[in-house]
């Protein structure tokens, strides 16, 4: 008899399928997985501890660089907890501007997600088109904010701009644009034989085990829980909107594709009924120069593409806050992942990952 | 779009070089000093803002009159005079619109009490239900956050934590079965780890402190009740120094393995300062 | 097969369209108006007020000033003021609590140098650092 052991696998924090520096390390037997240890850390950066000694306006460039590929939602859950404890009111304007930017974020990171998920499994069209698009969305964002990825664009009591000349039109057009790419990638993706293959079936938890291990966003949607932040706990002004939540059923990998392509063709809608309806007014409210959030403690929480974001602010009066603590959807989503390896192929672990979509940034903080 | 942003900050108020002779280096953190010397308009804002400015180490109380030193006294003074005013006006305001910490609420209620909370009944079933089930000191105290939604708020003692997690999570009327946030704070004295607790079937919230003291913190690990506890109590362990007994894996999760100290505490040293 | 032949006809498709990549950096790409690019400083302006230096989210600005040496004016005039382009995030916080305008953004953002001393930006530096002001008039 052949005389077989099992064998440590690093998949180490360099590589090109982890979606940033992040470890695992595997004991195989053969081509199934035994066990899995997730090893975070390599990208953290201190963010929570640094709040504690930066003023709120100070601390919005950096939680753009937590979540680096929706940055308009990190810096709108600060500044919502913020004015959560202030209890602002704010102009129309501003509201609908955010909406309008986050959406927009939520579809270029989407699109992100596409193409590199994509990618590991092993398609290398999808991800050139899907960044042609994001490409359009972030030509947008440079003209509203001036960067790309790091847009420090909201403040407490509102957003920094107000939009160009013309930029309306512009985001007129890229919705027309997207809608019909859609369906490009639907006709190219969608249907593939091989796609199914890889999909269908892999990496199945029920809708219980995703609610007790915290998963949010379309982890949880995908197994069937029906749970949306935008819609059952609303914030800033996503009551007067008209949007469908796509559920999954099976919670595998392929209700989750379709879940999120879905909900791209959802916030296009929601973009679209936001210009529709865009206010005149200003985009600040009138705050002192010298923020200073009453003391208390709140939780506030949003939908973030990822998931459930939230902020933890414990404020004792000062301009600087006490303890600021951010729930991170990718670092509870990612707890799941030793349970789902269990018993897997090797070759099904990347697209597992990427399945979870995490963001490296985001779980280390 | 710049020249309405500069109108904006025109508006509230310039510093045409009010600083000091002093202080001709740029530096930020001992300057909050000056930033609440001239804010002699501060009030116009929107915003409560209750100055309880709490002596820090490099920030210095200015509703107090403080000793004059600089050209820019009068204006302190001023200012000084106008912010105490605004402040007990403000403070009068908090009042009405209810104050979120317990000890403090009766001690700013100075014309009527609050108008009771639409969640206090929910509140005041859900303490019986745990009094009932696991005796009167599990639940020390209970509020109503009033500025996050009116979240009801438990304080739960840490002896009984264990039990009162099942209790919370099985439990017919309460059912909190999804863990929403899960994390500790670091005040002076004692050390708290904070839970947000939803139920998914009866769509409710609520918020639970328990309370530790800083030597030896330790708390009852909830890992076996909500498997999303895991890598949380990890964190909190690693950047707070907390212990969770009946951990499975209890062991650094951020930091690197070898790393001495908890970053997260008030008193944390960084060993490698200024490089 | 009929999923993979659709794909490939979107495929073949894609392939007579127009290309959408830039030819950078032998053709130069226009930032918009807004760009947030390294700062170009006017000494004549500043009042020396410490505001950016104040908001700067990672303490990258270091400005020292003296009295103005006209005995009539009062204020300050600034002697020197750096930047550390090495831990500039380019946020553009400085810009905007400037009350006198004397700092702002550029279209600048080609910056890239042989050695780590060229980064630190004095102020004769971000002084002649004025093509592509952001709300000028190139």
């Amino acid at each position: 008899m052949l005389r077989t052991e099992e064998m440590l696998l690093n998949v180490g924090p360099q590589h090109p399928s982890t979606h940033g520096v992040f470890r695992l390390v595997i004991t195989i037997d053969g081509e199934t997985i035994t066990e899995a240890k997730p090893v975070v850390g390599y990208l953290h950066r201190g963010t929570e501890k640094l709040a504690e000694d930066l003023t709120y306006t100070q601390i919005v460039p950096y939680t753009d660089r937590m979540d680096y590929l929706s940055a308009m939602t990190n810096n709108y859950i600060v500044v919502h907890a913020a004015e959560t404890l202030m209890e602002v009111e704010l102009p129309e304007r501003a509201e609908f501007l955010r909406v309008i930017v986050m959406e927009l974020n939520r579809i270029a990171s989407h699109l992100v997600w596409f193409g590199t998920y994509l990618l590991d499994i092993g398609a290398m069209s999808p991800f050139l088109l899907a960044f042609r698009e994001r490409e359009q969305i972030l030509d947008l964002f440079n003209d509203l904010c001036g960067a790309r990825l790091t847009y420090n664009y909201m403040r407490i009591g509102g957003v920094k701009w107000d939009v160009p000349e013309g930029w309306l039109d512009q985001v007129r057009a890229f919705i027309s644009n997207m809608r019909e790419k859609l369906k490009e990638y639907e006709d190219l993706v969608a249907g593939n034989e091989i796609f199914l293959n890889r999909t269908r079936g892999i990496g199945v938890y029920s809708a219980d085990e995703a609610i007790d291990y915290g998963l949010s966003g379309v982890n949880l949607r995908a197994a069937g829980v029906d749970w949306d932040l935008r819609r059952d706990r609303p914030y800033s002004v996503y009551d007067r909107f008209e949007f469908d939540v796509p559920v999954g059923k099976n919670g595998d990998l392929y209700d989750k594709f379709t879940c999120r392509m879905e909900e791209i063709r959802q916030s296009l809608r929601i973009v679209e009924q936001a210009v529709d309806q865009f206010p005149e007014g200003p985009v600040m409210a009138k705050v002192p120069r010298v923020i200073r959030v009453p003391e208390g403690e709140a939780y506030v929480q949003m939908e973030s593409p990822r998931g459930e974001l939230g902020c933890y602010l414990v404020s004792r009066g000062k301009d600087k806050p006490y303890r600021l603590k951010f729930r991170r959807p990718s670092f509870y989503n990612l707890q799941i992942l030793p349970r789902l390896l269990k018993g897997e192929n090797v070759a099904n672990l990347v697209a597992i990952l990427g399945g979870i979509d995490i963001v490296l940034g985001e779980v280390d903080a | 779009m710049t020249e309405k942003d500069r109108e904006k900050e025109k508006q509230h108020e310039t510093h045409p070089g009010g600083e000091p002779a002093g202080k001709t280096e740029s530096h930020k953190g001992g300057n909050d000093r000056f930033l609440r010397d001239n804010q002699p308009d501060e009030q116009k804002g929107a915003v409560q803002s209750q100055g309880k400015g709490e002596t820090d180490s490099d920030t210095v109380d200015s509703s107090d009159v403080k000793q004059p030193a600089d050209s820019a006294a009068k204006k302190a003074a001023a200012a000084a005079k106008a912010k105490a005013a605004a402040a007990a006006k403000a403070k009068a305001a908090g009042a009405a619109k209810g104050g979120s910490i317990p000890g403090r609420a009766s001690a700013k209620k100075k014309k009527e009490p609050p108008e009771p909370s639409p969640k206090q009944p929910v509140l005041d079933r859900w303490v019986r239900i745990i009094r009932g089930a696991l005796g009167e000191e599990a639940v020390e105290d209970a509020m109503i956050n009033r500025p996050n939604g009116h979240l009801p708020t438990l304080f739960i003692s840490k002896d009984r934590w264990l039990e009162a997690a099942r209790l919370l999570k099985e439990h017919e009327e309460l059912a909190f079965d999804y863990l929403q946030n899960l994390a500790g704070v670091d005040y002076e004295e004692h050390m708290e780890v904070v839970f947000h607790l939803f139920s998914m079937r009866h769509r409710h919230a609520v918020g639970v402190r328990v309370k530790t003291e800083r030597e030896n913190p330790e708390i009852p690990s909830v890992t076996c009740v909500w498997a999303g506890a895991d890598w949380n109590e990890r964190e909190v362990y690693d950047l707070l120094g907390i212990r969770f007994t009946g951990h499975p894996d209890l062991r650094r999760i951020l930091m690197p393995d070898d790393w001495v100290g908890h970053p997260l505490r008030k008193d944390y040293e960084p060993f490698d300062e200024g490089v | 097969m009929l999923g993979l032949l659709k794909g490939m006809g979107v495929t073949l498709k894609n392939m007579t369209k127009k290309k959408v990549t830039y030819k950078y950096p032998d053709e130069p790409v226009k930032m918009p108006e807004r760009f947030r690019g390294i700062q170009h400083f006017d000494p004549e302006k500043c009042i020396v007020c410490n505001q950016c230096a104040r908001v700067c989210p990672t303490d990258c600005i270091t400005l020292t000033g003296r009295k103005h040496p006209d005995p009539n004016k009062r204020g300050k005039i600034i002697d020197t003021y750096d930047i550390n382009f090495e831990i500039c995030i380019l946020c553009d916080l400085c810009t905007e609590v400037c009350p006198t305008e004397a700092i702002v953004m550029t279209r600048n953002f080609e910056l890239a140098a042989y050695s780590r001393d060229e980064l630190f930006k004095d102020m004769e530096w971000l002084h002649d650092n004025n093509t592509k002001i952001r709300g000028g008039s190139q």
